[in-house]
């Protein structure tokens, strides 16, 4: 224990009071440097609470993690229901292509987004162009509208996101006690509401887990963004996230960095309290 | 198994959707791959072919040979195994005190482990920044070991001490009655009882360091040193232009270690994601 507790103090406990501490100053790229800097106190966090920037990327955060959880939890049920009524090869089938989305790294899975939303030559492109709902696509510029940057960002978190969901579910899903089932297929309970009345209640304490943790990893999304849109077209799409790093790594104003890193913090560890909650509740025994 | 088939018998409706469902879902996958196999004079048409024509190698052939692919390969074998052996290591003594012996404050270390896993990759980056910055660590192999311990040791502590937890107290009871050590009961009994812990961590703590581009790329300045994740995303320079089939090329070559591990360990991967294990 005590090696474990000392490296992990050191690698996790002291940067975290450093953020603290950093948070209350103006640390810059001179500081980085000379190691000078000066405390400025809350002025910090009163500057930052009227940047309408911040404000802007953290209304942006809660729709798109809103809009990402949303979408990957509602088909990742869905997709677990349908496993279940599945033939034993479709389920294997559905399975391995589950897992390949799941499996591949996020820089890989952006660098194929990029490709196959190329203008002039990205497959998306042509699709949608052959559709003729949308006009021709062709060369349509994805990075360059916020509105298009954001669905092809969703398509490719949700893409990723779903197979978790939809494994985890189903693995609960195949210990809904069937005696349930067939007491209510006698009674003449229709399929939709077997699934809405014996089903659903007993899925709802790992549908409230899977939510709760895609609502931390959603939240924290970075790589995709980062890969696919730099947060651009002019910060449109930069996230609590994404503004955290350009302040921090590219403005280098690391004091303003750790105080908005401090601030995520604090709005992650809301969520996570609930989660831990409920993991201490179900029995997990410390 | 039968019990299932029998409540829920096949239906077309939902072999169609499922069908559906696949080709869309597999599309990206296909598309890397098939986009790797294509010949680059081919792969810039108006209209894309969704079969792959004239494959070839010679796309695997220009990711490898390009600039930089064994020293960044070299980079990653390096930090990963680190971050393994370490996480693990250290991961195995905690979770052995953890779980066997108890003391003061117990309960409080393990939900602080909890919290500290939950924190947001982000978060930590600029203050280890900081303080590598400080310690001279910055840029170099030990600083990111020590940056991927960090994000993965509470994980490797938490899912290791499940399996201690799964070890009857019997057996150690038993050994210490014959007259062995605290240390001999831990070395030869519990530690080859959790060998198959040790290795499902591993896997984990593998993922996460193999799959990382944040904290590399934040803080590898030299680009001989950086790891295969930033040499991926940093493939098509401005300068040389894109060349898409030898980044899809690249983009397989970098997946497939990850996809191996995923296929074999699915299972225990649904599980140890709902702990925390791999940060989003």
């Amino acid at each position: 224990m005590a090696p474990a507790g000392i490296v992990l103090a050191a690698v996790t406990l002291i940067p975290l009071l450093v953020m603290v501490y950093m948070a209350f100053t103006d640390y810059n790229q001179r500081s980085l440097f000379t190691g000078e800097y000066s405390f400025v106190g809350f002025a910090q966090f009163t500057g930052i609470l009227t940047d309408p920037e911040f404000w802007a990327s953290f209304v942006r955060t809660i729709v798109f993690t809103a809009a990402l959880v949303i979408g990957s939890v509602v088909i990742g049920v869905g997709m677990s229901h349908l496993m279940t009524r599945l033939s034993t090869t479709m389920r294997t089938v559905t399975t391995i292509v589950l897992v390949f989305a799941w499996a591949m790294p996020n820089v890989a899975a952006s660098l194929v987004w990029n490709w196959m939303f190329q203008p002039g030559y990205g497959v998306m492109n042509w699709i949608l162009t052959q559709l003729r709902i949308f006009g021709d696509m062709t060369n349509t510029d994805w990075g360059a509208d916020t509105g298009l940057a954001f669905i092809a960002i969703w398509l490719l978190v949700v893409w990723q996101a779903v197979p978790f969901i939809a494994l985890t579910i189903y693995a609960a899903e195949t210990q809904v006690g069937s005696e349930y089932i067939e007491a209510a297929r006698l009674d003449g309970a229709s399929e939709a509401s077997i699934y809405r009345l014996v089903t659903l209640p007993f899925l709802q304490p790992t549908i409230l887990l899977v939510t709760i943790l895609s609502v931390i990893w959603d939240f924290n999304v970075f790589n995709q963004i980062w890969l696919v849109s730099k947060g651009g077209p002019d910060g449109s799409t930069s996230t609590l996230g994404v503004f955290t790093y350009i302040t921090a790594f590219v403005g280098l104003d690391i004091g303003a960095g750790a105080a908005l890193a401090l601030i995520t913090a604090l709005l992650l560890g809301a969520i996570t309290s609930v989660y831990i909650r409920n993991l201490i509740r179900s029995g997990e025994d410390l | 198994m039968s019990t299932r088939r029998r409540l829920h018998r096949p239906s077309p409706v939902a072999t169609t959707i499922a069908l559906i469902f696949c080709v869309v879902w597999a599309f990206p996958t296909y598309w890397m791959v098939k986009s790797a196999f294509t010949p680059r004079k081919d792969a810039l048409t108006t209209t894309p072919s969704f079969l792959p024509l004239n494959p070839t190698l010679a796309n695997f052939e220009t990711a490898i040979f390009q600039a930089g692919f064994f020293d960044n390969l070299r980079s990653s074998v390096i930090v990963v195994t680190g971050a393994v052996v370490f996480a693990v290591l250290l991961g195995l003594f905690a979770a052995a005190a953890l779980s066997r012996f108890r003391f003061r404050g117990r309960r409080q270390i393990l939900v602080l482990i909890l919290l500290i896993q939950m924190i947001p990759g982000a978060a930590t980056l600029i203050p280890q920044y900081l303080v590598f910055n400080q310690a001279g660590l910055l840029g170099t192999y030990t600083g990111l070991i020590l940056a991927y311990i960090s994000s993965t040791l509470p994980f490797s502590i938490w899912m290791m001490r499940s399996f201690f937890l799964a070890l009857p107290a019997e057996l150690e009871e038993a050994a210490q009655l014959d007259g062995a050590s605290t240390w001999q009961v831990l070395t030869r009994i519990l530690f080859p009882l959790v060998l198959p812990g040790m290795i499902a961590t591993s896997v984990f703590t593998f993922i996460n360091a193999w799959n990382d581009y944040l904290i590399a790329y934040t803080f590898m300045k030299d680009q001989s040193m950086y790891t295969l994740p930033v040499w991926l995303a940093s493939f098509s320079s401005p300068l040389t232009g894109t060349d898409v089939s030898g980044q899809m090329a690249a983009s397989v070559l970098f997946s497939l270690p990850v996809v191996v591990f995923f296929v074999i360990l699915q299972r225990k991967l649904v599980v140890g994601m709902s702990a925390g294990a791999v940060k989003g």
